[in-house]
C-alpha cells in the first residue's frame, strides 16, 4: 500500500499568503500569479491519486520553488531539471517536492542569506540529486532523492 | 490612554520580506501607531532594542540563528521590555508563545479587524504597564493563559492533549457544549469533538463560572449559551437540551437555581 503524500503545511500555505497580501498595493499581477501558484500547488496535492507522471510531479516541484521565490524574493535560485524526455514512470505524489522542501526549508531556516538550489536527474529511472549551496563558499549540502516509483 | 500620549512605536520582525512589507504596511495605516520599524533577523531586532523604545514586537516565531521564540524569551530578562505580539504561520506554536507572556498571537496573513484588536490590547498593556498593571494575554483575540484558565479577566481558551500528534490544542470555551466529570479529569465536549483535560471538573466549575458554565449535576458542568430547552422531570429532576440534542441530566437540587439563573 503507499504511504499518503505528507501533509501540506499550515505554516507555508500562511506564508504564501501573506506573501501575496504584500504583493497586492504595488504589484497586483504580482499577487495574482503567487495565488494561481498556490493554487495550482494545492490542487495537486489535495487531490487523491496514488501515483502522477514524472513530469507532473516535476510541475508540482517549480510551483513549489516559485511560491518559496515569491516568499524569499531574490534569495533563491533554483535550477530544475528539463521536463522534456523524463522517463515515462509513474511515482508517488511530492515523493520529489517533499524531501526537497525539508531540506530546502531548513537550509532557509539555518544560514541567512541567498540560497543556490540544483536538482539534477533524473537518472535511473527516477533518482534525482538536490545540491543546496549558501553565500558563505563552504562545501554545499547533497541530497540524493529517490521518487518512489508506482509499479 | 491620555489624549496627549503619543502613539504605538513598534518594531516589526520577519526574515520573510514580503511578509514583513505586509504588516508594515497594515502597522504604518493604522491610527493607533506613530512609527514603524522592521528587522529582518532577531540580531538586527536586538540592535533596534539598544537604540530606542518600542512599545511593541511583531514578532515572527520561525527565523534563521535565533528564533521569534528565543527572542521573546531574552526580551523577558529586560527592565522594561516591549510587548511582544507573535505573527507567525505556525499555528501550532500558541501554547508556546504563552509560556513566554506574549500579549498575543497572530496567524499570517492578518486582517486589519485582527490587528486593530492586538494594537488595542498593546495600548491597554502600555497604558497598564504606566498605571502598574498588564493587560492579560490573549489567543486569536480572546483573553488567555495556560491550563485550565481561570475566568473574570482571564482566560477564553483552554489547553488540551492534541490527540493528533501530540502537542497543545486550544479548544475556546464558547465552542464548549459541555464537561464531564472522568475521575480526576474531564471531558470536555466541543464543536471539534471531544478531549480529556487534566483539571477536575470542581475546579472547572470555579474556574469557568463567569464564562457561562453551570454546574448542573455531579458529573456535568454545562455552557448555558448551548442549552435550548429544560425539560422538567416527573420526579423533580430535569433534563438540559443541548443544541446537538444531548441531554444532560439536571440533578433536583440544582434545578431550582438553574430555573432561576435561566428565568425559566
Amino acid at each position: 500500500v503507499p504511504e499518503a503524500p505528507p501533509p501540506v503545511s499550515a505554516h507555508f500555505v500562511n506564508n504564501v499568503l501573506a506573501a501575496a497580501a504584500s504583493y497586492i498595493d504595488e504589484e497586483p499581477e504580482t499577487a495574482r500569479d503567487v495565488i494561481a501558484e498556490l493554487g495550482q500547488f494545492l490542487s495537486f496535492r489535495l487531490t487523491p491519486a496514488e501515483s502522477v507522471s514524472l513530469a507532473r510531479e516535476l510541475d508540482h516541484v517549480g510551483s513549489y520553488v516559485r511560491l518559496e521565490q515569491a516568499r524569499f524574493p531574490g534569495r533563491i535560485e533554483a535550477s530544475l531539471p528539463s521536463s522534456q524526455g523524463l522517463p515515462a514512470v509513474q511515482v508517488r505524489p511530492a515523493s520529489v517536492q517533499a524531501p526537497l522542501a525539508d531540506a530546502l526549508g531548513r537550509r532557509l531556516r539555518e544560514i541567512a542569506g541567498p540560497c543556490a538550489m540544483a536538482l539534477r536527474g533524473p537518472s535511473g529511472g527516477a533518482r534525482f540529486e538536490l545540491e543546496l549551496s549558501g553565500p558563505d563558499g563552504g562545501a554545499p549540502d547533497h541530497l540524493q532523492i529517490d521518487a518512489a516509483v508506482h509499479a | 490612554m491620555s489624549p496627549a500620549r503619543r502613539g504605538l512605536s513598534i518594531l516589526a520582525v520577519d526574515d520573510e520580506p514580503r511578509a514583513l512589507a505586509d504588516v508594515k504596511r497594515l502597522l504604518e495605516t493604522a491610527a493607533s501607531v506613530e512609527k514603524v520599524e522592521t528587522a529582518g533577523s532577531a540580531k538586527e531586532a536586538l540592535v533596534y532594542l539598544s537604540g530606542g523604545r518600542f512599545d511593541a514586537l511583531f514578532l515572527d516565531v520561525a527565523m534563521p540563528e535565533i528564533e521569534g521564540m528565543a527572542l521573546a524569551r531574552l526580551l523577558r530578562r529586560f527592565t522594561d521590555p516591549p510587548a511582544v505580539v507573535f505573527l507567525t504561520g505556525h499555528p501550532d506554536a500558541a501554547v508556546e508563545a504563552f509560556e513566554v507572556q506574549a500579549l498575543d498571537f497572530l496567524i499570517k496573513p492578518v486582517t486589519r479587524d485582527r490587528l486593530d484588536a492586538a494594537l488595542a490590547r498593546v495600548e491597554a498593556h502600555v497604558a497598564g504597564a504606566a498605571a502598574g498593571a498588564p493587560a492579560p494575554a490573549a489567543v486569536n483575540g480572546e483573553p488567555a493563559q495556560g491550563g485550565a484558565g481561570a475566568a473574570a479577566g482571564g482566560p477564553d481558551v483552554v489547553a488540551v492533549d492534541n490527540p493528533q500528534g501530540g502537542g497543545k490544542r486550544l479548544v475556546r470555551l464558547e465552542t464548549i457544549s459541555f464537561a464531564q466529570a472522568n475521575g480526576d479529569y474531564a471531558r470536555i465536549v466541543c464543536e471539534d469533538g471531544r478531549f480529556l483535560l487534566r483539571t477536575p471538573l470542581s475546579q472547572l466549575e470555579k474556574d469557568w463560572a463567569a464564562t457561562g458554565f453551570a454546574r448542573v449535576h455531579r458529573a456535568y458542568l454545562v455552557n448555558l449559551k448551548h442549552a435550548v430547552e429544560l425539560r422538567a422531570q416527573l420526579n423533580g429532576t430535569a433534563v438540559l437540551i443541548m443544541r446537538d440534542d444531548t441531554e444532560i441530566p439536571v440533578a433536583r437540587r440544582n434545578v431550582a437555581a438553574l430555573r432561576r439563573r435561566l428565568h425559566a
